[in-house]
């Protein structure tokens, strides 16, 4: 009897290679992929709201957000998807399906959805110019500051798409979360978007 | 066309399913075929204002009844259907 | 030969002598400068003929100098890149461009089919109608591509084009249509109001008639005050301008459609960049400054090249320093002609006289004339003699009935100037009729709209920069924005009088549609043929309906008919506008959705080790499965097919079926809510436990099926067809937001969060325990069939395990979280080897359902019902549920409905195909005896022969029963037994082993 390696492998594993592409020069855009992190939805129950913001409170420190929002923490970001639900991401199982589903018992149903998705962090110079391609929403600094987030589309996709802190470089990094099965659709469809400004492309452990 | 879904803002058409008027109620369970077929069939096909069940699919998946009016597209009002929104029920 | 541009002033003009460019025109070399457009160089050049009409194959010129322009279209580059009908007017010049001329054989000089204008009598409105009547096989087989050959413009490529196109959204504030006066200073105010404003500009350049007709503003040169202007909206962070880009229509809500040529100015666009971008702009506020269109006067022969509208050669000349004529006449019946008159002066070039219909002439106009040494006549231009080498003489009726004629090789016209309604009127909108210029102007617009200056009927410099102004600080204030406007650009107004002429009745042909060869004499036809009304009138004599839409020739045309028809322009009224504004290329609205883009698509977990298998995959809906995987030696598909039915119902095989729908029913209500969505009962289902369902519509036929297990008291995961997964997930929430929102369920699709496979065979076992945890049960007590629940594999993760079976045979559908689905196909083969495992595909998995009786897709077409499809026992009578009373209805449960039997033919050896037709034996096949059909076929390796199922009028009583299979398509019949759906194991033994 043999034990079987479970290797993960990423839904942008095959399509994304590392480097420059499109246009050459400085990169206009940085497209990094964010691999292998848990990704808990978490939707309260018919009038459950209150017991939901005081079990995140309670659990993750910081109250759920209730409008189109992305709230950090020091371990996880608590993303709103939809009324009544947000999604909690975060790295190396802290927070994943079976640490989270004591605080939520009684006020929340959760699905794991941490293979259900890709995530793709944007930023750079050019990055609001290569997401105007992709999205139909406003991201105007003013109209979209850090912390706003939307449940949205993209090429006819479904994505959760939120601003994060600002880089080092004061820019803006925009995080879209995919469906992993359009991962690579979409991969193809911001790149063939992307090109004219360059794009450096890599991916990451790391958030 | 633009619509101010109640929990996402304002968003394009595009994010949106439209399924048709929103008048018709699902009758109770001991109600006759009569009933059912009306509600099943039988639309108002209105060349004016109409409330409609539209489906934010492309965004937070609500059902939202629209007030629209079919001439000119106006949408006077957007407001979730019973049941999104549900944990605040009570609240 | 290139580089002398005989016609080319010696000085001024906007274009860059340092940047001399070469250009090809009907393989002829020229040369051009950069700042040109192709209309331009030529005009430089002396070529005054560039093209040959529509219908009578005229020789045409160039009318305009911009994209109202009906005449100069030619075929623009070559190859794959090759573009008809496009605009020399709007084109600019690049290095190297080559454009040939249209219509025309064997050449733009002697086109053979200039013959059609002996027949001109004959060539009237509604010619195709009246001629091609009879007889009527002769319309496709002879006259349809007899005209399509000798009439119709330019030939499109033929070949993919190679360029890319994107589209994009752009939000602002304040959308501003046009670069002109009006356009710039509604621009300066929205933004120093602090406005986000979008300022679009079709021309390369900004600044509109300023770059022709000059001007003082604020005391300054209309130059000096044009970069000033720029450079300060350069400076503002959040004006954005874009030129070469035109508003082309308004939609709902404040969202507009513009078309970006990013790089139609270059031969080819640079790597990575795209040639055209369609923008979607969402603006609060919009004004329009788009300006007017001068209009022709219609008289015999204004179309001989060398007839040019007023404005377009003031623009050649002071713009392009490039001269259409030495000689120039001009004809008008307003004071804004003789600007022209001024600039052709200014420019050295000989006045021939002013035709001015108008009765007086101003003091200041007669001293001009007596100091340029030309005459004014008061009257109107007769006709224009002429040919391609252009005007020769001028024909004149003066007041009073006096004739006189002109010699000159240029007449310059002006009837006046009709504002561009077009996208004020885009929501049906009506303009309304403004007696002293004689011209619509926009009556209202659609919310959020305003147009300013000549877009609005305001011809002054001054009006137009001060009525701009105002609109832009109004726009950016309805915006919310609430900064500091400063101060309205001032300049004198112009004195501007008109007196309407639409038309000079005269002999020869005078042409109202110049791009449809549509003269006065076709309208005046369709006025006594009946076609009165103005929306008749474009579609019988196809006024305005060509690419230009008829800029320069609608007014005109409802002028004539209002005239003819005893009617007040008003009276007669418009046609309804309709976008887009200027034609726009198709690659542009597909933008990145072209060839392996046209979609999105989906790849399922085990996709890319599928690929290394050299599978052949298939597009169903937008996932791509792998629907056989092909081995050496294979001579066709079937072969592969079959030799994986085999494997699985002798050995083991699995198959990715993660495209299946996986939604989690979560909450205290999830039973309850379940039982209204299914026509079975879920509430009552063991934790542990698999049950297949059926949905019904609300009109009682079936909607979807799929096997839904309860892993928790209050958790349920549920699937659907891979069909049908996003449409099951919306009735879902439909059901449970507005249907039975009184229950406390939540749901989610996880179809993304699990790889899943079906492992089926005798051997499943062997291969399972190979790879689960030793620790856990699969035997048939400890995992029976249609047990449902988590599991430990070796190495360390959890899987679900469910025992369902669709293809009969024993067999488990094991699902990993996704990123471990391609290390789980790794580990089946590399675990199943011993076994012969083998990857199946979406054709084996269809056969080995068919051979079982199972229904799919083509039997859940949307018109049978649960006991059409055999399942109607599984109705409870105990609850309500979607469907359930239409369910009901007498003709849902009439006796002699269709229903799913099984198909196999008499004669072994005869294939079976869907879509046959079932008639009684010996009968004719019709109508009144079609009793079905068959909705699935497979060739069965198990019973060597094919086999379907099919929908047939009492079709489960009537097992045994011979009857035919007529197939009107492919010309076949045959006999065929209706038997049993379930053609292997019918008992069912195999699955449950």
């Amino acid at each position: 009897m043999v034990e079987f390696s479970w290797v993960v492998r990423s839904p942008l594993e095959h399509a994304l290679v590392a480097g420059p592409y499109g246009a050459s020069g400085e990169a206009g855009v940085s497209l990094t992929e964010i691999r292998n992190f848990d990704l808990i939805q978490v939707m309260a129950r018919r009038g459950k709201a209150t017991e939901v913001a005081t079990a995140a409170k309670a659990r993750l420190g910081v109250a759920a957000p209730e409008t189109p929002k992305a709230v950090q923490t020091s371990d996880a970001a608590l993303i709103w998807s939809g009324p009544d639900q947000f999604l909690v991401l975060s790295k190396g199982g802290k927070h994943a399906i079976n640490q989270l589903s004591q605080a939520f018992a009684s006020s929340a149903s959760l699905s794991d959805q941490s293979h259900a998705r890709a995530l793709i962090s944007i930023s750079g110079a050019k990055a609001r110019a290569v997401l105007a391609k992709l999205s139909s929403i406003d991201l105007h600094p003013d109209a979209f500051p850090v912390g706003a987030a939307a449940a949205t589309s993209m090429d006819h996709t479904s994505v959760t798409l939120w601003r994060g802190d600002d880089g080092l470089n004061g820019q803006a990094v925009f995080n879209v979360l995919v469906f992993a099965t359009f991962a690579e659709s979409l991969w193809h469809t911001m790149l063939d978007s992307a090109a004219e400004y360059g794009v450096a492309i890599s991916h990451s452990e790391e958030f | 066309m633009r619509i101010v879904c109640p929990f996402c803002g304002e968003r394009e058409l595009g994010e949106f399913t439209y399924l048709g008027d929103a008048k018709p109620q699902r009758p109770a369970a001991d109600a006759g075929e009569d009933a059912v077929y009306d509600y099943v069939y039988l639309r108002d096909n209105i060349a004016g204002v109409m409330s409609e069940h539209w489906y934010h699919g492309g965004g937070c998946r609500s059902w939202l009844k629209i007030t629209r009016n079919t001439l000119t597209h106006e949408i006077s009002a957007v407001e979730p259907a019973a049941g999104a929104g549900a944990a605040k029920v009570g609240a | 030969m290139a580089g002398v541009q005989a016609n080319r002033l010696a000085n001024g003009g906007l274009i860059d002598r340092s940047d001399p460019l070469n250009f090809r025109f009907d393989g002829k070399s020229f040369a051009g400068f950069q700042g040109d457009t192709l209309a331009s160089a030529l005009i430089a050049n002396g070529v005054k003929l560039v093209g040959r009409s529509f219908k009578y194959h005229r020789p045409r010129g160039i009318l305009s100098a911009g994209s109202e322009e009906p005449n100069a279209l030619v075929e623009l580059r070559s190859g794959a890149r090759r573009e008809p009908n496009t605009k020399a007017t709007t084109a600019e010049l690049y290095e190297g461009l080559e454009a040939a001329s249209q219509n025309r054989w064997p050449s733009l000089r002697h086109d053979l089919m200039a013959v059609n204008q002996l027949f001109a009598p004959i060539f009237v409105a509604g010619f195709y109608y009246k001629t091609f009547m009879w007889p009527a096989k002769f319309w496709e087989a002879i006259y349809e591509p007899t005209i399509r050959r000798a009439a119709g413009l330019g030939r499109a490529a033929g070949i993919p084009d190679p360029d890319h196109y994107d589209k994009a959204w752009a939000h602002c504030d304040v959308l501003i249509a046009g670069s002109g006066p009006a356009g710039l200073a509604a621009a300066l105010a929205a933004g120093r109001s602090g406005a986000r404003v979008i300022l679009c500009e079709e021309d390369f350049a900004l600044g509109g008639r300023l770059l022709s007709d000059g001007g003082t503003i604020d005391s300054m040169p209309a130059a000096e005050w044009l970069s000033r202007a720029l450079a300060e909206l350069a400076a503002l962070p959040d004006v954005r301008i874009m030129t070469r880009t035109t508003l082309f229509g308004v939609y709902d809500g404040g969202t507009y459609g513009a078309i970006e040529r990013v790089n139609d100015h270059l031969p080819s666009p640079p790597e990575h960049q795209v040639r055209q971008r369609l923008w979607r702009i969402v603006a609060k506020r919009c004004v329009v400054a788009a300006g007017a269109i001068e209009r022709p006067i219609v008289f015999a022969g204004n179309d001989t090249p060398g007839v040019m509208m007023a404005s377009a050669m003031r623009t050649y000349v002071a713009r392009y320093a490039a001269t259409p004529a030495k000689r120039v006449a001009l004809f008008t019946n307003n004071e804004d002609g003789w600007r022209t008159v001024e600039t052709a002066l200014g420019a050295g070039l000989q006045i021939a006289a002013v035709v001015d219909a108008r009765p007086d002439v101003s003091a200041a106009h007669r001293s001009l004339a007596s100091k340029g040494g030309f005459p004014v006549l008061n009257g109107s231009v007769a006709a224009v003699d002429g040919g391609r080498d252009g005007v020769r003489k001028i024909s004149v009726s003066l007041t009073g009935g006096a004739r006189a004629e002109v010699e000159a090789d240029g007449l310059a016209v002006s009837g006046g100037w009709n504002p561009a309604v077009a996208l004020t009127s885009y929501h049906r909108g009506r303009p309304k009729w403004q007696d002293d210029i004689a011209a619509f102007v926009p009556d209202g617009a659609p919310p959020g709209m305003v147009a300013v200056g000549a877009a609005n009927g305001v011809f002054g410099l001054g009006a137009c920069l001060s009525q701009g102004f105002a609109a832009g600080a109004q726009a950016a204030r309805d915006a919310g924005r609430s900064g500091k406007a400063g101060l309205t650009p001032v300049a004198e107004d112009e004195a501007f009088s008109l007196n309407p002429l639409w038309h000079v009745a005269g002999k020869g042909k005078a042409f109202v549609d110049q791009q449809h060869d549509v003269t006065a004499s076709d309208i005046e036809l369709a006025q006594r043929e009946g076609f009165e009304s103005v929306e008749h009138l474009k579609r019988y004599t196809t006024l305005g309906m060509a690419t230009d839409q008829g800029k320069t020739s609608n007014v005109a045309g409802l002028a004539i008919m209002a005239a003819v028809s005893g009617k007040s322009i008003p009276e007669t009224g418009t046609t309804i506008y309709r976008p887009p504004y200027v034609p726009v290329a198709i690659g542009a609205f597909a933008g990145h959705h072209r060839d392996e883009n046209f979609h999105a698509t989906r790849l399922t977990p085990s996709h890319h080790w599928a690929a290394e298998q050299g599978a052949i995959f298939v597009d169903t809906g937008l996932w791509k499965r792998a629907q056989w995987y092909p081995r050496a030696g294979e001579k066709d598909w079937l072969d592969s097919v079959t030799r994986e039915v085999k494997a699985v119902r002798g050995g083991v095989g699995f198959c990715d079926v993660s495209t299946l729908g996986k939604i989690d029913v979560h909450g205290p209500d999830a039973g309850a809510f379940l039982d209204r969505v299914y026509i079975n009962t879920f509430s009552n289902l063991a934790v542990g436990k698999a049950r297949y369902g059926l949905m019904l519509r609300e009109d009682g036929m079936v909607y979807d099926d799929g096997t839904t297990s309860r892993l928790a008291e209050d958790h349920y995961f549920l699937t659907t067809t891979t069909a049908k997964a996003g449409p099951v997930m919306q009735h879902l929430e439909f059901c449970r937001q507005v249907l039975f929102p009184e229950f406390d369920v939540q749901l989610t699709s996880v179809s993304d969060q699990w790889a899943q496979f079906s492992i089926a065979g005798p051997k499943t076992r062997d291969l399972l325990r190979e790879i689960v945890d030793p620790g856990e049960d699969l035997s048939n007590e400890g995992f029976p069939f249609m047990g449902a629940r988590e599991v430990a594999l070796r190495g360390g993760i959890k899987a679900r395990l469910f025992r369902i079976s669709f293809s009969g045979e024993m067999a488990f559908e094991i699902s990993v979280p996704a990123r471990y689905g391609d290390a789980l196909v790794r580990n089946l083969m590399q675990a199943g080897a011993p076994f012969g495992v083998t990857p199946y595909g979406t054709e084996a998995l269809g056969v080995m359902r068919i051979e079982k009786g199972h229904v799919a897709g083509p039997e859940l077409s949307g018109t049978t019902t649960a006991a059409d499809l055999g399942l109607g026992k599984m109705m409870s009578t105990k609850k309500d549920f979607v469907g359930r009373i239409m369910a009901g209805r007498e003709a849902l449960v009439a006796p002699n409905r269709q229903v799913v039997v099984g198909i196999k033919p008499t004669d072994k050896a005869s294939r079976l195909r869907s879509g046959a037709h079932i008639i009684p034996k010996g009968e004719i096949p019709g109508p009144g005896n079609d009793q079905g059909y068959v909705t699935s076929v497979c060739f069965s390796p198990t019973l060597d022969q094919w086999i379907g199922l099919g929908l047939v009028e009492r079709g489960r009583e009537r097992i045994g029963e011979i009857v035919h299979a007529h197939d009107p398509l492919r010309g076949e019949g045959y006999d065929v037994e209706l038997c049993n759906p379930v053609f292997y194991d019918p008992e069912g033994g195999r699955q449950r082993g």
